[in-house]
């Protein structure tokens, strides 16, 4: 009985691969075990042994045909003393193609679609999907791959509740506020979206920048408990302080001219040095505490995120930091940043002030064990002296890893930041 | 050996035949106004055929030329009040009523052409041209012409089928006691059809001023007279129905006019319906401007014969010999005629072109097509809409059919012009069911049992609420028997309003009752609701209670449109909470009810369906939001409760109770999966009984019917279908 040889599924979810060569021809006698042919996956190249000794009695799939589906007869193997005859019934197949790459001037179909027929059984890809009017409209609307749907309808028609079940076990993921912005929440699930085939997609190819955005913050989202603490601080004072400062700065040698966000990260870096349980690093077998306070900023570039640090920025002063933030950032955005401008550091800050954010709870950076989060400055009613009064407040957001801070400690952060910020002269001290 | 003795009908009939002296006698004004319609008809009729040629008229033109004897001879003794109906050719008849109705005083040869003949001339030509001046603003052509204001009530395309409407204006006018009388025209090929014998019967027995106006020209297309019945004087009719008949020489106008005199002596003075059979001649084929010898069906010598005794030449060569005319006045009658016809069609025609166009402006514009199906319903504003859960008066616990009985005897109280009629309606306690009781005896004359002819009844109610003054209630004592009036219940009753041009009522009331459950069998078991649901024209009602069916009756005799109330056998001796001391609240037409709140499913449905359907939802515990259609026609459906109900659910569920080739929940299902597929999380599903009538046997007729287990089964399906099957 003549055998056939199918394009084997080396990895969960292949659908296809490429046949890359035969490394026996028609003809030749093979044993069990020996390599017939090579094969390549998205992933390697495998070779594919024998089932059982025999002839290679006919390739079906030439080598070098590429989108080979899995389970495609490729070939026939016959059994010992099998002649010819027991080929008569094998035909190449017509089309061995199991999708083809649409034209690249045609608006491509989400690519994860595909992606996500490969996690399920139930719809082999290409098979029309059965599903009430209503059943597709709800999927579109929450996102629902009808992929992923197992149907309880009749003839395994997906119905309301099938899809409100799967929402319910993976609920979709909220909207990133900023996508573009700094390490806050960027949001990258494992689990490709849902987009329905078929949806108009410009098609972006991942740079090596935004994959490792992608890989480090699910991880962290993943794996670091995240804990969140929110504190507004009144900022009047410091902005005063800021104007006398830009107004001396202007004339000085060199010249300097203070953010907001320069005196935060002077503040913040004052603060770790008081509380330095935050500026610190889990392993498994320790607590790393950072001896020097180095603290990253969050830039947005073009490309993604990336996060250069001011070294010992509590020794330095707040016109050398302002610099420094100016230089890394153009060096960011001109991407010249070198290795040593962004290894290292134990504590983030990122700011979506500028954006007019209010607040926000950024991802931890690993193997940080905090980030701060900084809103924008704004105008708000304040009680003082048991008065309503117009007051300059901002919202700070600590992310915290609970495997390093616990909730007291993050919140002693806090309060000295505070305390810092709103009374600015205790920067001098 | 048996004795026998010779009967005869009780009928006088007789043949007119006129004499010199009667042409001596004549009125020269009744023969000066007899030459110039006679011409008139004629060049206008020439001028259609001419127009048809040239591929300007739409559809047939069915031409009168040869027959205008009988149509002037008959028109001119009518009063203005009198009322005429015809059939397909009718020209004719339409010209000579409406000819006498804009000169009443009569006609001068000399100045035949008034401007209001003029008028009456060009729009009767632009209503068979199908342009928007016509009488019927173009939608009734040359087949269903209707001005209303000079007594034609419509005349009809289908053969015989305006013979029962005319009855329904006789009875009207013998009710309103004032003399007036309706002709209603056909030919030799409809006397042999139900709707005309049924007609003479009911018009004999009830004593309608009702003339049957025969035109024999002896072809029925090209089926001669001989051929089609075994009595060719056809006057021989009313022998059956002891109606005084009159044969007479329809080439001799004259002969006619004196035959109609005596008829309207008869009609006008209470002695019931009468016939007049004319003889008289095509001279063209059905249609078109060849001569029927060209078809084979007869010879030219006999339409020679019959062109030699042209009534036209006979009223001439009269007037002639009385010196009324000469042959110079008769010329010019001639000569003015066809200049009028000339001038009409001049208005409606662009010659502007290589070919002859019909004037682009004139047509009706397109988007008219729909208009005036049915009325605006303005007729029910102000009236007292009350919900049985806001009402005020007193309920007790009374079965639904003493309601249907109490609010008909309510109305009629209050309301002169309502007429029951059906058949038994006036006996047996309210016939058959009790439905009626009371009125015969409460409301004498106005509660009429009928002869077992839905055709002629139904009909006749239907020309009793075309005429407006009196405002029928109709009942079929079974649905089915709606296929035995099929003609005038959609064919007529339906489409008068449109057809007609939109101007003209039908406040007709049809009550009917659904019999499924009494072992009546195939022929008495139907529900109508999906086949009169296909007729454009009809408004249906089906109250599932008393409450709603006393409010949806009082909108029904108000609405000025027809509209079929639905009742059932299962729910007449069932008992509800009924009112007593108000039965003059309205429900509106078009708003249904929802009788269960609920989120699983919608469940559609009406009449004895809607308890049944509650009941099975709390028996399985579905949360089923049951709503009571009550108002199933196309325009009465109330996508604002089903849409906002299916919107929420999700889910829909048609009950009914009836067979599924007739069912109603088909016009359902495709409105539903349009208007809301993208709600649906399943198909419409759809209670209804097999696909065979209900027959005799009890087991047959429960198999073949929907009731609570099939209801059961339908809420099992929709729940399981939507991934929630019950356990």
């Amino acid at each position: 009985m003549a055998i056939k040889i199918e394009l084997p599924s080396v990895a969960a979810g292949m659908e296809e691969a490429t046949l890359v060569r035969w490394v026996k021809a028609e003809g030749d006698k093979v044993s069990k075990g020996e390599t017939l042919a090579e094969m390549e996956t998205d992933k390697a190249v495998m070779e594919m042994e024998a089932e059982a000794d025999g002839v290679l009695g006919r390739i079906l799939v030439p080598g070098g045909t590429e989108g080979v589906a899995v389970g495609t007869v490729i070939g026939v193997l016959l059994e010992p003393g099998e002649d010819e005859s027991a080929l008569a019934s094998f035909q190449a197949p017509s089309a061995p193609t199991a999708d083809a790459s649409p034209a690249a001037l045609e608006p491509e179909t989400f690519p994860e679609t595909r992606a996500a027929a490969k996690l399920t059984p139930q719809h082999s890809h290409g098979e029309r999907i059965l599903a009430s009017p209503l059943a597709k409209r709800l999927a579109a609307d929450y996102g629902v791959d009808l992929h992923s749907v197992q149907g309880s309808g009749p003839r395994g028609r997906i119905v309301r509740v099938d899809v409100e079940r799967v929402r319910e076990i993976a609920p979709a993921p909220a909207p990133a506020p900023s996508a573009s912005a700094a390490a806050a929440p960027v949001t990258k699930p494992a689990a490709a979206p849902a987009i329905v085939e078929g949806t108009r997609v410009q098609r972006i190819p991942n740079s090596g920048m935004r994959k490792t955005i992608a890989r480090r913050l699910a991880e962290s989202k993943q794996q670091v408990p995240h804990f969140y603490l929110t504190v507004d601080v009144q900022v009047d004072e410091l902005l005063a302080l800021r104007s006398r400062l830009n107004a001396k700065g202007s004339k000085a040698e060199p010249k300097y001219r203070l953010s907001v966000n320069d005196i935060i990260v002077y503040a913040a870096a004052c603060a770790l040095r008081r509380v330095p349980e935050v500026n610190s690093s889990w392993s498994d077998e320790a607590i790393l505490r950072y001896l020097d306070v180095d603290v990253c900023v969050a830039v947005a570039t073009e490309g993604g995120l990336v996060t250069p640090v001011i070294h010992e920025a509590d020794r330095k002063g707040l016109a050398e930091i302002s610099g420094e933030i100016r230089e890394l950032a153009r060096k960011a955005h001109d991407g010249k940043l070198a290795p040593a401008d962004y290894q290292g550091g134990g504590f983030t800050i990122s700011n979506l002030g500028m954006y007019g954010v209010r607040e926000f709870a950024a991802i931890v950076n690993p193997p940080q064990a905090a980030i701060l989060a900084v809103g924008a400055v704004e105008k708000r009613p304040v009680v003082r002296d048991d008065q309503l009064a117009v007051g300059s407040l901002m919202t700070l957001t600590l992310s915290a890893d609970h495997r390093v801070v616990d909730g007291a400690v993050g919140a002693r952060f806090l309060a000295e930041l505070k305390a810092l910020l709103e009374d600015p002269l205790e920067l001098l001290v | 050996m048996p004795r026998s003795s010779k009967l005869s009908s009780a009928a006088p009939w007789r043949e007119l035949v006129t004499t010199d002296k009667d042409w001596r006698a004549a009125d020269p004004g009744l023969l000066r106004s007899t030459l110039v319609d006679l011409h008139l008809i004629r060049a206008f009729e020439e001028k259609v055929l001419e127009l048809a040629g040239q591929g300007l008229v739409h559809g047939p033109a069915h031409s009168s030329i040869g027959q205008e004897g009988g149509a002037v001879g008959s028109a001119l003794p009518l009063r203005a009040a009198d009322q005429i109906n015809g059939s397909h050719r009718a020209h004719h008849q339409f010209l000579a009523k409406c000819l006498h109705h804009v000169s009443p005083e009569g006609m001068d040869p000399a100045k035949a052409v008034t401007a209001p003949v003029q008028e009456l001339l060009q729009r009767t030509l632009a209503e068979i041209m199908g342009l928007s001046q016509g009488y019927c603003r173009g939608r009734g052509g040359s087949m269903h012409l209707r001005w209303g204001e000079a007594g034609v009530l419509g005349t009809n395309a289908i053969v015989g089928g305006g013979v029962p409407m005319a009855a329904g204006a006789a009875w009207a006018h013998r009710r309103a006691g004032k003399g007036d009388v309706a002709i209603t025209y056909f030919g030799d090929g409809a006397v042999n059809i139900g709707s005309v014998l049924e007609t003479m019967n009911l018009a004999a027995a009830w004593k309608l001023p009702l003339c049957f106006f025969i035109e024999n020209n002896r072809y029925a297309v090209s089926t001669v007279v001989d051929e089609a019945t075994a009595e060719p004087r056809l006057s021989a009719r009313g022998q059956a129905f002891n109606v005084p008949s009159w044969k007479v020489d329809g080439m001799d106008p004259l002969a006619v006019y004196l035959a109609t005199q005596e008829a309207l002596e008869i009609m006008r003075s209470g002695g019931g319906p009468t016939i007049i059979e004319a003889d008289v001649y095509r001279f063209f084929h059905q249609n078109g401007p060849l001569p029927g010898s060209a078809f084979g069906y007869r010879t030219k010598d006999e339409e020679n014969e019959w062109r030699a005794r042209d009534p036209l030449d006979r009223v001439g060569s009269e007037m002639l010999k009385r010196k009324l005319i000469d042959e110079a006045g008769i010329k010019s009658l001639r000569d003015q005629a066809q200049a009028a016809m000339e001038a009409a069609a001049d208005e409606l025609l662009d010659k502007s072109g290589a070919k002859l166009a019909v004037r682009a402006d004139l047509w009706p514009s397109p988007d008219f097509r729909d208009a005036h199906i049915r009325g605006d319903l303005s007729e029910l504003d102000g009236v007292r809409y009350v919900e049985q859960e806001q009402f005020t008066g007193k309920l007790e616990e009374r079965k639904f059919v003493d309601t249907v009985a109490d609010v008909m005897h309510r109305r009629m109280s209050k309301d002169e012009r309502i007429v029951v009629m059906g058949e038994d309606v006036h006996r047996l306690k309210g016939g058959t069911n009790g439905a009626t009781r009371g009125l015969s005896q409460d409301f004498p004359g106005r509660c009429l049992g009928t002869p077992i002819s839905e055709n002629a009844f139904a009909g006749l109610g239907g020309g009793i609420a075309m005429d407006g003054r009196y405002r029928p209630v109709v009942e079929f004592m079974y649905p089915d028997f709606m296929w035995v009036a099929a003609d005038q219940v959609f064919n007529q009753i339906a489409k008068a309003r449109h057809m007609f041009g939109g101007d003209s009522a039908m406040p007709l009331v049809l009550r009917t009752k659904v019999a499924m459950g009494t072992g009546y069998g195939s022929q008495h078991s139907m529900d109508p609701a999906g086949i009169f649901a296909t007729s454009p024209g009809w408004r249906i009602v089906a109250a599932s209670n008393p409450y709603d069916y006393v409010g949806l009756m009082n909108s029904a005799l108000q609405c000025e449109d027809p509209v079929l109330v639905i009742e059932h056998t299962d729910l007449y001796n069932t008992k509800f909470p009924a009112p007593v001391d108000d039965l003059d609240y309205y429900i509106p037409l078009g708003k249904a009810k929802v009788v269960r709140p609920g989120k699983d499913v919608t469940v559609l449905t009406y009449l004895s369906m809607v308890q049944p359907s509650v009941e099975a939802a709390e028996r399985l515990g579905v949360d089923a939001e049951v709503i009571d259609l009550r108002s199933l026609d196309r325009a009465g459906l109330d996508w604002e409760t089903i849409g906002t109900s299916i919107r929420k659910t999700n889910n829909v569920l048609v009950v009914e109770q009836g067979s599924v080739g007739t069912a109603y929940g088909v016009l359902l299902g495709d409105e539903i999966q349009r208007r809301f597929l993208d709600y649906l999380d399943q198909p419409v599903q759809r209670v209804t009984g097999g696909e065979a009538s209900p027959s005799i046997s009890k087991v047959l007729e429960r198999a073949a019917c929907a009731g609570p287990e099939e209801i059961e089964d339908g809420l099992r399906l929709v729940m399981a279908q939507q991934g929630r099957p019950l356990a």
